[in-house]
């Protein structure tokens, strides 16, 4: 119940963050993209299911206030928590390599699937141009994010679980 | 936890009932509101709120950054005089669109056509799209104040963009810069009808693309004014979008296509102004 509540805290407070503060933030016209993050992490961290529904919940909300086909984010964050989940058997304190190299891949098949599925349909068809001036530059400003992100999200992981030792592990989350 | 006996679901499970979730949700968006409005309006007393003061803090830093305790009240009436000066750009453009068309339309058919003064609800940019594919942003007034879905942004002496989904205190404004934006222009003085386009690939040089533009005189030429066009759907007629910057001949010889630099500084957008009037489409004017 604790772990639910502070992640629906931590997916609120990051998607606050990222519609406001790192709009202000920008680099190059990019802002990070720190509901993939937490995504990656809760799901590389916790598992298939946790990060199933922690995908589901982020891109929810993307989908509530700036998607214009509801559900289109959900689904989209929703496989990348999956995806990752199928790591978590890997999962080692601290190791911040594979989270790196994870968010890497995924939010670049993130950006691919976005510029398949909504611009690639309406004819624009300059990959390269899309690659590199908006998926590229979201990668590059996600990952050096992720060296402090992941952190707080380890961190905020090991205090729970050494509040829950004892208590049977969660159903879900 | 529970005692109540269920039945476990694995991850597969739920990996697949998701899916048909949200294909569900997209279809239904698809087609119609009614999923997304409800959630969408109790959503936002969770969400607005805490944007407009997380923004409002930012707004406050960025004032007191632009000088030293003394220097606020500055900084307050160079805001007054920027918002004065978007006013007048405003207006004067009105009257220029006036004096241009006033001849022609007089001449032509003896109409005295004026420009309306239309009805306004100010708002404050809260935040923007988190992702990079969009330019689309929020602002903190909703239906509460009468905005609604439609309704045409302008602010910085020109047009902004469109309302695309609104709720009880906010509301989303896609931006003419935005990809998927598509506005039906004119020259002010030519009124030579054609279309602007918004390009993710030119937001970094801070254009918009325009094409099918068709001038066989040659008689529109880089810094023309671009107003919106009387023909279009969504968009009153006559709001100042920007000026040509450059233009080519197309390969078929027939019409022309280029940037157009916009009016509106889309990098820092703060308050903007709605027109609560929505063009009538449907119905055809009584006058």
């Amino acid at each position: 119940m604790k772990r639910k509540c502070v992640l629906f805290i931590v997916i609120w407070v990051l998607f606050i963050l990222q519609s406001t503060v790192f709009k202000f933030l920008q680099i190059a016209d990019t802002s990070p993209n720190l509901l993939l993050i937490l995504t990656v992490s809760i799901g590389f961290m916790q598992g298939k299911k946790e990060g199933l529904f922690t995908g589901f919940l982020c891109g929810l909300l993307f989908d509530l206030f700036y998607g214009s086909v509801f559900g289109f984010y959900a689904l989209l964050y929703m496989y990348v928590g999956y995806g990752c989940g199928h790591l978590c058997d890997i999962y080692f304190d601290e190791d911040i390599k594979v989270p790196l190299i994870l968010i890497t891949v995924c939010d670049f098949l993130f950006g691919t699937t976005v510029f398949l599925t909504r611009f690639l349909l309406r004819g624009r068809f300059n990959y390269g141009g899309y690659l590199l001036h908006v998926i590229m530059p979201e990668i590059v400003y996600t990952i050096i994010l992720t060296l402090i992100l992941y952190r707080i999200l380890y961190l905020i992981n090991r205090k729970l679980a050494s509040a829950e030792r004892g208590i049977s592990r969660n159903i879900w989350l | 936890m529970k005692k109540k006996k269920q039945v476990k679901l694995t991850s597969r499970h739920w990996i697949v009932i998701m899916t048909i979730v949200c294909i569900g949700l997209i279809v239904t968006s698809l087609s119609s509101d009614m999923v997304a409005a409800p959630i969408r309006s109790v959503a936002g007393y969770f969400i607005t709120p805490f944007q407009n003061g997380i923004n409002d803090i930012g707004n406050w830093m960025s004032d007191n950054s632009a000088g030293f305790r003394d220097n606020k009240a500055l900084a307050e009436e160079n805001k007054e005089l920027q918002a004065q000066i978007d006013e007048l750009t405003m207006k004067n453009n009105e009257l220029m669109q006036n004096s241009a068309g006033l001849e022609r339309l007089e001449a032509l058919y003896q109409l005295d056509h004026d420009y309306e003064d239309y009805q306004k609800v100010a708002a404050e940019v809260i935040s923007k799209d988190p992702g990079n594919w969009y330019s689309t942003f929020v602002i903190n007034r909703g239906t509460n104040s009468g905005i609604d879905v439609d309704m045409n942004v302008i602010g910085q002496g020109g047009l902004i963009g469109i309302v695309t989904e609104v709720g009880a205190n906010w509301a989303q404004v896609r931006a003419i810069i935005d990809d998927e934006s598509n506005v039906s222009v004119m020259i002010r003085d030519t009124s030579n009808n054609f279309m602007v386009s918004g390009s993710l690939l030119e937001e970094g040089s801070g254009k918009i693309d325009f094409f099918q533009l068709r001038d066989p005189d040659d008689e529109v030429l880089e810094g023309a004014a671009v107003v919106t066009s009387n023909i279009s759907s969504k968009f009153l007629p006559g709001l100042l979008v920007g000026y040509i910057s450059d233009i080519k001949v197309n390969a078929n010889e027939l019409t022309k296509s280029g940037t157009i630099i916009p009016v509106a500084d889309f990098t820092n957008l703060r308050e903007v102004l709605v027109i609560t009037d929505l063009k009538e489409t449907k119905e055809i004017p009584a006058s």
